[in-house]
């Protein structure tokens, strides 16, 4: 099995690597040292699975979960303590709490050796974030992956700097300094994310941040447009009006 | 003993507040009973002496009968009893010092004035018994607050040491007993109100110790500390929650790592402390307040608007500034 470490400490890296190497037919195709790599290195190499660090420079493992390929199995490795990695059973094929014994290892990779093969469900990864964050705390960046000419990118977008997100189906195309990003995300699990005075769900298909109203025109007898600093003509549906003029209290 | 009488300025205080009042009780009792001004004086300069003493007894009455747990009737019989008997003593007294009854109203004033002493007795030993509770309140809410071992530090610090049994077990002990080190310092210290500031530097090195080993090169250190700093007393874990700040929320979300930056100064306020440390502004910051709320709370539990903590963020840069008043 191909093999992604993901830490970005050298002690606990090299806890893993010793106990891989002891186990069979395990190969490791790279290390990384923070969340940008470990994207990177699961769009490059395609391994069977990842061993992933919660808190780590760059991108914390959640973002990474979000934007990796979702065949790959992967392992929460965290000093977190139980009752908070509870939330992460659904999503990760195992999580290993530091320190962990060669034992406990092995038990994580026979889980892998029977789920290979199994795909995580779409929106699972971001409802994982959406679990484990603090009641109050809400998104304070969105990351997204985009293919560059030499492989994965990611990009960060502060919540300040996203205009709007459109629905597309099982996406989201979020719009921010005039580019638009696309993420496998529902705008429903996206909306729950952010904070409910910032961003207003104008449609169906719109979530809107609040700042970039201009004005609203109506538009047929129960429709209206938003227009945006930027120019930009969004619907709003007689649910999104009212959800607007609560937030502004008019 | 009275609480008034522990102090001289208190004492006196009192005493002279009852020159008026022996003044304005001897020109009724003269107007009432027809006195001449010799035997107003003589009446009521050893009545007003000894009434002066007796309202002070109250204190064991009034403790003796808690408000809130004697039944009312009991509370005004035992009170207006008291008050009956010492205004029949005053009675007594100005006959025998004067030769002649006082007149009518000695009597009941001494009363009345025997009853309020008793109710400014109950007043003020409930705002004590309040002060006392808050502070006890307070003492235990600091006790809680301190004792807080960043169990995430806990456990990176022993996979670490798991890690190097492999290939280093000679560092892997020296990393257990740094570790043990700065538990059993930090629990000590976490029971004493104050320490000097020497004592709290030696615990944050400590910390630091265990840290350098987890993340090796990326965990640079600058140190200049003003020697005077040593001795002054400061409250305990103050300096290392916040250098663990510094390690948790800018050092490890860095890539490359970088430098803490800690620099101690005797000003005129007390003793500055700055703590400077490089930190990703795209990292986002939740959870990061909840160390240096709980510091900020205990200089303001205990030094009030005196300490100072104050945070400024930069493009890269975080700095926190404590001060901490101190007698030098």
């Amino acid at each position: 099995m191909r093999v992604v470490i993901a830490d970005d400490e050298d002690l606990a890296r090299s806890v893993l690597r010793e106990y891989l190497e002891r186990a069979h037919g395990m190969e490791i195709v790279a290390e990384c040292a923070n969340g940008f790599e470990a994207v990177k290195a699961v769009a490059e190499h395609q391994p069977d699975v990842i061993f992933l660090d919660v808190q780590m420079p760059k991108l914390d493992g959640f973002e990474v979960l979000e934007l990796i390929d979702r065949k790959v199995a992967v392992v929460f490795v965290t000093a977190f303590d139980q009752y908070a990695m509870r939330a992460f059973d659904a999503a990760a094929v195992d999580y290993l709490l530091k320190p962990f014994g060669e034992d406990r290892f092995r038990g994580a990779l026979e889980k892998i050796a029977r789920r290979t093969g199994e795909m995580r469900p779409a929106s699972l990864s971001s409802e994982l974030k959406n679990a484990v964050r603090p009641a109050g705390e809400y998104l304070e960046r969105i990351v997204v992956k985009h293919t560059v000419k030499d492989g994965a990118s990611v990009h960060v977008i502060p919540v300040g700097k996203l205009d709007y997100a459109e629905a597309q189906d099982d996406y989201v195309a979020l719009r921010s300094e005039g580019r638009t990003w696309i993420k496998q995300q529902t705008i429903a699990s996206l909306e729950t994310a952010l904070h409910p005075k910032r961003f207003v769900r104008v449609h169906r298909g719109y979530l809107v941040n609040i700042e970039r109203i201009t004005r609203i025109e109506p538009n047929t007898k129960d429709t209206w447009i938003a227009v945006l600093t930027d120019g930009t003509r969004i619907p709003v549906s007689r649910g999104g009006y009212a959800r607007f003029h609560a937030l502004i209290g008019g | 003993m009275h609480p008034l009488l522990h102090s001289w300025k208190a004492s006196l205080l009192y005493f002279a507040a009852w020159v008026p009042l022996g003044a304005i009780l001897g020109l009724l009792i003269s107007a009432a009973g027809s006195l001449t001004a010799f035997e107003t004086a003589v009446i009521i300069v050893p009545v007003t002496v000894i009434l002066a003493f007796v309202c002070l007894s109250p204190w064991y009455a009034c403790r003796a009968l808690p408000l809130k747990s004697t039944s009312a009737g009991r509370l005004i019989g035992q009170h207006v009893l008291a008050a009956v008997v010492v205004s029949g003593a005053m009675l007594f007294v100005a006959r025998i010092a004067a030769g002649r009854t006082a007149g009518p109203v000695l009597g009941p004033m001494v009363a009345m004035i025997y009853l309020l002493s008793i109710a400014m007795h109950y007043v003020v030993i409930e705002a004590q018994t309040s002060r006392r509770s808050e502070l006890l309140a307070r003492e235990a809410q600091l006790r809680a607050l301190k004792a807080q071992v960043n169990p995430h530090f806990l456990f990176n610090s022993l996979n670490s040491i798991s890690a190097l049994t492999a290939g280093d077990p000679m560092r892997a002990r020296e990393m257990c007993i740094q570790l043990a080190d700065f538990l059993r310092t930090s629990l000590r210290l976490g029971e004493r109100a104050a320490i000097p500031f020497r004592e709290e530097m030696e615990l944050t090195r400590m910390y630091l110790n265990v840290e350098q080993v987890r993340f090796g090169r990326r965990l640079q250190l600058s140190l200049d500390v003003e020697p005077a700093c040593g001795d002054c007393e400061v409250p305990a874990l103050v300096i290392q929650p916040l250098v663990e700040n510094a390690v948790k929320h800018g050092i490890a979300l860095l890539n490359e790592g970088g430098e803490i930056l800690m620099l101690g100064r005797i000003v005129r306020e007390g003793l500055r402390f700055t703590i400077e440390n490089p930190y990703d502004p795209l990292a986002p910051a939740s959870r990061s307040g909840i160390g240096l709320a709980n510091v900020r709370q205990r200089l303001e539990a205990r030094y009030g608007n005196a300490a100072r903590l104050e945070v400024e963020a930069s493009a890269d840069v975080y700095r926190v500034t404590v001060v901490i008043p101190v007698k030098i």
